[in-house]
């Protein structure tokens, strides 16, 4: 493959990347069908890829050549097609590994533009193959970079595109497998600590109603994911439950600082749009997590994986203290409204560390718990959710009857919340009845 | 539900940005047909090509729908734009083609995108303004070049021009207004990025671009001017700094290829000041300072842009804006004023310490690039110079306010710049030519020269030459001889009309002779190049005082600095004074006699000292070689004796001590004065001499003279208040006329002595003068007529510019002209008595004196009221035959006296001591005048030892003298031995006859006056 340089070099920008494409789907074809395993794509061949599709300077004294926009989108273009056209998921699989794996040089920024550019435009046009392609990669890929492409499609189509949302939305039907990545990944990315790093309205909604639409979403790489669980350093998390959980417990408080700080411009209406999107969006949360014993016990990972790791959580919780501590000392004492956010938000993470013990999504010991929240303040729910983990393993029944007693006296706060809060509580306690009597039956 | 929410957001958002959204619901395959027709051009669909809007339409669906695609749209775009702007320019080319069809074909899709565009930035100007700024800002500069060379474009240099041009192309106005929307939103979190990006361009295509950062800045004046002096910094210290003097030498023809960048900031920024001027300058003046300012903490108010962080940058600021300032007479302008206030002692410490970091070439370049800036600018020259001269003066000699003492350094390198300056203006002002006058020094280098450079920092100055004069004359040390040589400079620039004025200044400000000395060393160099200076410079004074621009003490200064120079005429002669100044007093001196009739009138100024000054003036300058105009020769004169009379006034009033010594050189000066006027021609001694006796008489001034005004008959001595009313009222007799006739108290009943039956009038009780005093003035005054009298021109042939000697007190005096003394006389006969004036001169019989009693008494009151008459008298006397015209003033005194006598129940004659002494002097007069033999001429020695009946006979026999041998002037004979008239009494009859009476009481009173005998012997 090596020899072909000489033959692409005279050629213009376009049409050397082309006829390289043109020789790579070849290489690999013949690659896969000599059944060699793994199948593995050689150096000369990367180099080639990066020198004139990618267009990195191979030394420095030669001025690399570029493509103009146009000739770019052209470029795209084919590869759309050629990805399209290769009925084989392992050629597609490698070549795009060929293209876009990220190799630790220099082209790699390149490469990340050109995938980006590649990634955002088979959403606009529905290219279902290398949609996948993507999500592999996304699984593959070092979280920093997962979290480039994210935010590029985030920028794409909920900032400089007005009313282009939708096409994304769109995908969550052709490709759920991307889906799933892309909102591991954007979650990881919007960490909510600055207003940089808020989620977009737009963002929030998609994902809110991509969740109700099919909670099962956010757990098909995990469905998909082979047993051995033998992820590659840093890349994401296999679900987006962590990174959800933190919007959902974080939000109040973040969004409140955004108000505060928006209060000139009179944008304070993110939050009251936000504020039921993020109800809804724990609601969904906890349902997933609810799913999860049937999942994990198909697999056998019951007990054996935890899908939310508790250093994540450590993180979480000091940050929240952190949170409320600046909220109380902006808030002029204890105000009843930052009381309030306080105690939505100790709520929410309560509930998610109660629901993910329950489910098995969260394996630790009562005393790590302990740990990891003793520096929040007071909460009733959150008090009662580390003595749980001791009933829990001792004895079900007196957790259940305990829980319904919770369920009822906390009842009448929540009211005060969201609708969404009211839900989450009757059905909290519905799955809790028949969940714990089923373990009730197994002991 | 959420999901609709969701969309209806959207599409709520699209409607109301968009009135004609795009089919937004386009299908991931149609989508995908779009991007295949965008690339071909050609309708996937149809297979026909695309035509240029169908294909921009194409473009801008998929600017709205698929986000990887905006880089290409925005590539596709650039093109549809370019094509615009070359129909545009197309068809002004071949304007009234009627090919302005493409161009308005295309204007509706760059309507369209720019509608697009606008919505985008509009909706989300983070994601999307640097996008389109950048593309805009780029697209620009390359359509601003390419088109640049076209027909239809103007020159580079026409800034405003291109900006209408562009302005009018749709294409180039939509991308204009993309940018600045871009750059509203974008000044919000990021100004700095977006301005460079636009002077990158700038600097890429300059200076086609200039147009768009002009349009820019006078849109965003604050950001776009700070930026693009920091831009230009950055590009004058990267490769700038070395040809800081090209620039000015070449002047502006070729300075856009030589320093790019910095003609780029000077062209905008030029654009920028015809609105922004005042931005502009504190932009730069903040540039300055903030250079200058300690790289310590910035200020978090500045914009902290990167040149305040960078030492070198910081360092090249100052060379930066000077050389800015020579590129740009406009921001020259708008600097210059202000800098100086900025340039206060800490500051000057700052740069101080700024500028020994640099290369001494790079130094001494910026030395003169400053000195060009200085003689350049147009504006503030004087307080620059002002500032120059305080700095550079010796620490010592500023005791000026509480400002702290620059350090030396400073103050040797402003000297430094001062005097570079100085030899910068020399250069400038002698080489230029000046058409057909000769430059002095630098005559031959005037050929070559380009003509009439005008050098604006002088230009400034001409009209602050006051100021300089008077700080030259200051005197402190250096600063003056700076100021002085500028002035020098200044005066040959001005050419002679601020040369006059210069030196009409000083000599108008100059208190001292040493101060008065820099007129003369001002005038030495330029007497060669202009001719004629001084009596201009003189002129000019004149004319100052003709508008009463000067108050009394400028004035008086004024006049005794002509003095003075005319006086080191004198000093001249002796040998004393230097050549230059001798020569120039010459000139001021016939300067100032050509002007005599304007000082004149300076003579009768309120203010004493002036009137001194002026007669000071007045009695050194030479009078006029050419005979004065008589007007003004009278009017001088008439001048002239009035002073003296309020000189004499002044003097006794002001007593002794230093203001009666400067009254009485006052007086010393009028005399002079009058003495010189009278030498000077006929005329002027007649007036003089007239005017003097006139004088004299006067009622103001008699009382200098021991006169007593209530004397004079029908003079109202009091004022009613005073006088006890007496009831006569002639009005109140005149109505009872012809009713009843009552003499008492009647017009009838009124005599000159007061009411008849009343008693004599009350005499006003003035307080009689100091004798002393009294004398003194007679004296004075005496002198003053003597010295007119002998020094008549008629005899001595003398004109103005001979001088009188001045008289010897060892010396006889100089006989006492005739004329003058007939001069004299007449004006006494007028004045005492105007009825007898051209009378018959011969006597008649005493027994007829009774005719005439009003009259004589009339003349004898004269003589009381005015006690000077007498010495005039003797004055008239004494130049024979004048005596003759008093002929009837002596014969009226004499009748009264002889009334006197034989009324006289006294029984000496000294007791009635005035009538004796009147008498006396009469007598000894008559003598002198020879109008009576010497033997009845001495009679008057006896007549205090006599009766008055005696001294009635007596005077009975001259008048019996004077009758017999009338006094007629044609008796008088010219002795030319002794220079005067003589009479010769032999011609006359006998006087034995006449000396019978005075031999008789000399018989009687022998025991009294047997001493006396001798002298009527005959």
């Amino acid at each position: 493959m090596g020899d072909i340089r000489q033959s692409l070099l005279p050629r213009d920008v376009l049409s050397a990347a082309k006829e390289l494409l043109y020789h790579l789907d070849i290489y690999i074809s013949n690659l896969v069908q000599s059944g060699r395993q793994p199948p593995q794509v050689d150096t000369k061949t990367l180099e080639l890829v990066e020198e004139f599709i990618l267009h990195s300077p191979k030394d420095r004294n030669v001025q690399p050549r570029r493509m103009s926009a146009l000739q770019e989108l052209q470029l795209l273009e084919i590869m759309c097609s050629c990805f399209q056209e290769q009925s084989r998921d392992t050629v597609r699989q490698l070549m795009f590994s060929a293209l876009f794996s990220l190799q630790g040089n220099q082209a790699d920024e390149s490469r990340m533009a050109l995938l980006s550019k590649l990634v955002s435009m088979s959403v606009a046009v529905g290219r279902v193959p290398i949609l996948e392609c993507a999500a592999t990669w996304l699984q593959r890929s070092h979280r920093v970079y997962c979290v480039r492409l994210a935010r590029v499609l985030v920028d794409d189509y909920c900032s400089l595109v007005p009313g282009s949302m939708s096409t994304l939305q769109n995908i969550h039907s052709s490709s759920p497998r991307f889906c799933c990545q892309f909102v591991t990944a954007v979650t990881t990315l919007y960490d909510l600590t600055t207003e940089d790093l808020t989620p977009p309205l737009e963002l929030l909604q998609m994902i809110v109603s991509w969740l109700q639409d099919d909670p099962h979403l956010v757990l098909i790489t995990l469905l998909n994911s082979p047993l051995s669980g033998s992820q590659p350093i840093s890349s994401l998390d296999l679900t987006p439950l962590g990174g959800l959980v933190r919007w959902c417990v974080k939000a109040p408080l973040a969004y409140r600082r955004g108000k505060k700080q928006g209060l000139t411009n009179g944008t304070s209406d993110s939050e009251t749009e936000a504020g039921p999107l993020f109800s809804t969006l724990h609601l969904s949360v906890l349902q997933v997590l609810m799913l999860l014993p049937n999942i994990l016990n198909e697999k056998g990972l019951f007990g054996r994986l935890a899908l939310l790791q508790l250093e994540t959580l450590a993180t979480l919780t000091s940050d929240l203290s952190r949170l409320l501590d600046q909220a109380d000392k902006h808030g002029h004492g204890p105000s009843s409204d930052a009381h309030v956010l306080s105690q939505l938000v100790l709520d929410r993470l309560a509930q998610a560390l109660q629901v993910a013990l329950a489910n098995g999504a969260l394996l630790c010991s009562r005393e790590d718990l302990r740990a990891i929240c003793s520096r929040l303040p007071h909460n009733n729910l959150l008090q009662q959710a580390g003595s749980l983990v001791l009933l829990w393993g001792r004895e079900g029944v007196v957790s259940l009857t305990w829980l319904v007693g919770t369920g009822l006296a906390v009842l009448p706060s929540m009211m005060r919340g969201t609708v969404g809060g009211v839900i989450f509580w009757v059905c909290f306690a519905f799955c809790k009845f028949s969940r714990g009597s089923e373990s009730h039956r197994a002991i | 539900m959420l999901k609709e929410k969701a969309m209806s957001v959207v599409c709520d958002a699209m409607q109301t940005s968009h009135p004609h959204p795009p089919p937004s619901a386009l299908s991931a395959q149609e989508l995908s047909q779009e991007i295949k027709s965008f690339i071909s051009g050609v309708d996937s669909v149809q297979g026909r090509k695309l035509s240029v809007r169908e294909h921009a339409r194409c473009a801008v669906r998929l600017l709205r729908s698929v986000p990887a695609c905006r880089g290409a749209v925005l590539e596709h775009l650039r093109g549809v734009y370019d094509e615009h702007v070359s129909a545009f320019l197309h068809h002004l080319e071949t304007e009234g083609d009627g090919s302005g069809g493409v161009s308005s074909n295309l204007e509706d899709i760059i309507q369209e995108v720019h509608g697009v565009l606008s919505e985008f930035i509009r909706l989300n100007p983070r994601a999307w303004a640097p996008l389109v700024s950048a593309w805009a800002v780029d697209l620009l500069g390359q359509m601003s070049s390419k088109h640049a060379g076209r027909r239809a474009t103007p020159h580079s240099s026409s800034l405003n021009e291109l900006l209408q041009l562009w302005m009018s192309c749709a294409a180039t106005r939509s991308l204009m207004e993309a940018y600045s929307q871009c750059l509203a939103a974008m000044l919000a979190w990021c100004p700095d990025a977006c301005v460079d990006a636009l002077l990158d361009t700038s600097v890429q295509h300059s200076p086609h671009f200039d147009w768009v950062v002009a349009h820019i800045g006078s849109a965003f004046p604050g950001t776009i001017i700070s930026r693009v002096l920091a831009c230009g910094l950055k590009d004058f210290c990267s490769h700038g700094s070395t040809d800081p003097l090209l620039a000015p030498a070449g002047g502006g023809g070729d300075k856009g290829s030589r320093v790019p960048k910095i003609g780029s900031v000077v062209g905008i920024l030029g654009h920028l000041a015809a609105h922004h001027s005042e931005s502009i300058r504190k932009e730069l003046l903040r540039m300055f300072q903030e250079s200058l300012s300690p790289s310590g903490p910035l200020s978090p108010s500045s914009s902290a842009s990167s040149w305040e962080s960078s030492p070198q940058l910081r360092r090249s600021a100052v060379p930066f804006l000077l050389q800015l300032a020579a590129l740009s007479p406009t921001l020259l302008g708008a600097v210059s004023a202000q800098l100086v206030e900025l340039l206060r002692p800490p500051i000057l410490l700052q740069l101080q310490a700024l500028l020994l970091g640099l290369p001494r070439e790079e130094l001494e370049n910026m030395l003169g690039l400053a000195v060009h800036l200085i003689s350049q600018s147009p504006a503030g020259g004087a307080r620059v110079l002002r500032f120059l001269a305080d700095t550079a003066t010796p620490a010592s000699v500023i005791i000026s306010g509480p400002t702290p003492s620059p350090l030396d350094g400073i103050r040797e390198a402003c000297d430094r710049l001062l005097q570079m300056l100085l030899l910068h203006l020399h250069k400038l002002v002698y080489n230029r030519s000046d058409g057909s006058e000769a430059m002095g020094p630098s005559h031959h280098a005037a050929t070559s020269a380009p003509p009439q450079r005008v050098v604006p920092f002088l230009e400034e100055l001409q009209a602050h030459v006051g100021e300089l004069c008077a700080e030259t004359l200051r005197l402190e040390r250096k600063r003056h001889l700076w100021l002085h040589q500028l002035l020098c400079l200044l005066s040959v620039y001005g050419g002679p009309s601020v040369a006059t004025e210069a030196l009409c200044q000083l000599l108008t400000q100059a208190r001292n002779p040493e101060e008065l000395a820099l007129a003369w060393q001002l005038h030495t160099p330029l007497s060669a190049c202009l001719p004629g200076l001084i009596p201009a410079a003189v002129g000019r004074c004149v004319a100052q005082i003709h508008t009463h621009t000067l108050g009394p003490r400028p004035l008086r200064q004024l006049l005794l600095n002509l003095a003075a120079a005319v006086q080191s005429q004198d000093e001249e002669r002796r040998g004393a004074g230097p050549v230059a100044q001798a020569s120039m007093a010459v000139q001021v001196g016939g300067a100032v006699s050509g002007h005599l009739h304007d000082f004149g009138p300076l003579l009768l100024h309120g203010d004493p000292a002036v009137s001194h000054a002026a007669a000071r003036l007045l009695s050194t300058s030479p009078l006029p070689r050419r005979a004065a105009a008589p007007a003004h020769l009278l009017q001088l004169c008439r001048a002239a004796v009035a002073h003296f009379f309020v000189a004499l006034r002044r003097r006794g009033e002001s007593g002794s001590g230093r203001d009666g010594g400067q009254a009485g050189e006052a007086v010393g000066c009028s005399a002079l004065l009058l003495a010189r006027l009278a030498a000077y021609s006929s005329l002027a001694l007649k007036a003089v001499l007239q005017q003097l006796v006139e004088g004299a008489l006067h009622k103001g001034n008699a009382e200098l003279f021991g006169g007593r005004i209530a004397d004079m008959a029908g003079d109202t001595p009091l004022s009613p208040s005073l006088t006890p009313d007496l009831g006569a009222s002639l009005l109140d007799t005149n109505c009872r006329f012809g009713s009843a006739v009552n003499f008492s108290g009647s017009v009838w009943s009124v005599f000159h002595a007061g009411v008849i039956g009343k008693g004599l009038k009350v005499r006003a009780a003035k307080p009689p003068r100091d004798p002393a005093t009294v004398v003194q003035n007679t004296q004075t005054l005496l002198a003053v007529t003597v010295q007119c009298c002998s020094s008549s021109p008629l005899n001595g042939g003398a004109n103005g510019s001979q001088r009188q000697p001045t008289p010897d007190p060892d010396d006889p005096p100089p006989p006492i002209n005739a004329e003058a003394a007939k001069v004299v006389a007449m004006t006494l006969v007028e004045n005492i008595c105007p009825d007898v004036a051209n009378g018959e001169l011969s006597w008649p019989p005493e027994e007829h004196a009774r005719t005439t009693v009003e009259r004589d008494i009339h003349i004898r009151r004269c003589f009381e009221a005015h006690p000077v008459l007498f010495p005039l008298l003797q004055v008239v006397a004494a130049g024979r035959p004048a005596l003759c015209y008093l002929s009837a003033v002596l014969r009226g005194l004499l009748a009264t006296l002889l009334a006197h006598w034989e009324a006289s129940r006294e029984a000496l004659a000294t007791d009635s001591p005035w009538h004796l002494q009147a008498s006396c002097l009469l007598v000894s007069c008559m003598g002198e005048g020879q109008l009576l033999p010497p033997v009845l001429g001495n009679v008057h020695e006896a007549f205090p030892h006599l009766t008055p009946f005696e001294v009635r006979l007596l005077l009975l026999a001259l008048w019996e003298y004077v009758r017999g041998n009338g006094p007629m002037p044609q008796k008088f004979v010219f002795s030319p031995e002794r220079g005067l008239f003589c009479r010769d009494f032999s011609r006359d009859g006998d006087v034995a006859r006449y000396v019978a009476p005075i031999h008789s009481v000399l018989h009687k009173n022998i025991d009294r006056l047997g001493h006396l005998c001798w002298r009527f012997q005959l």
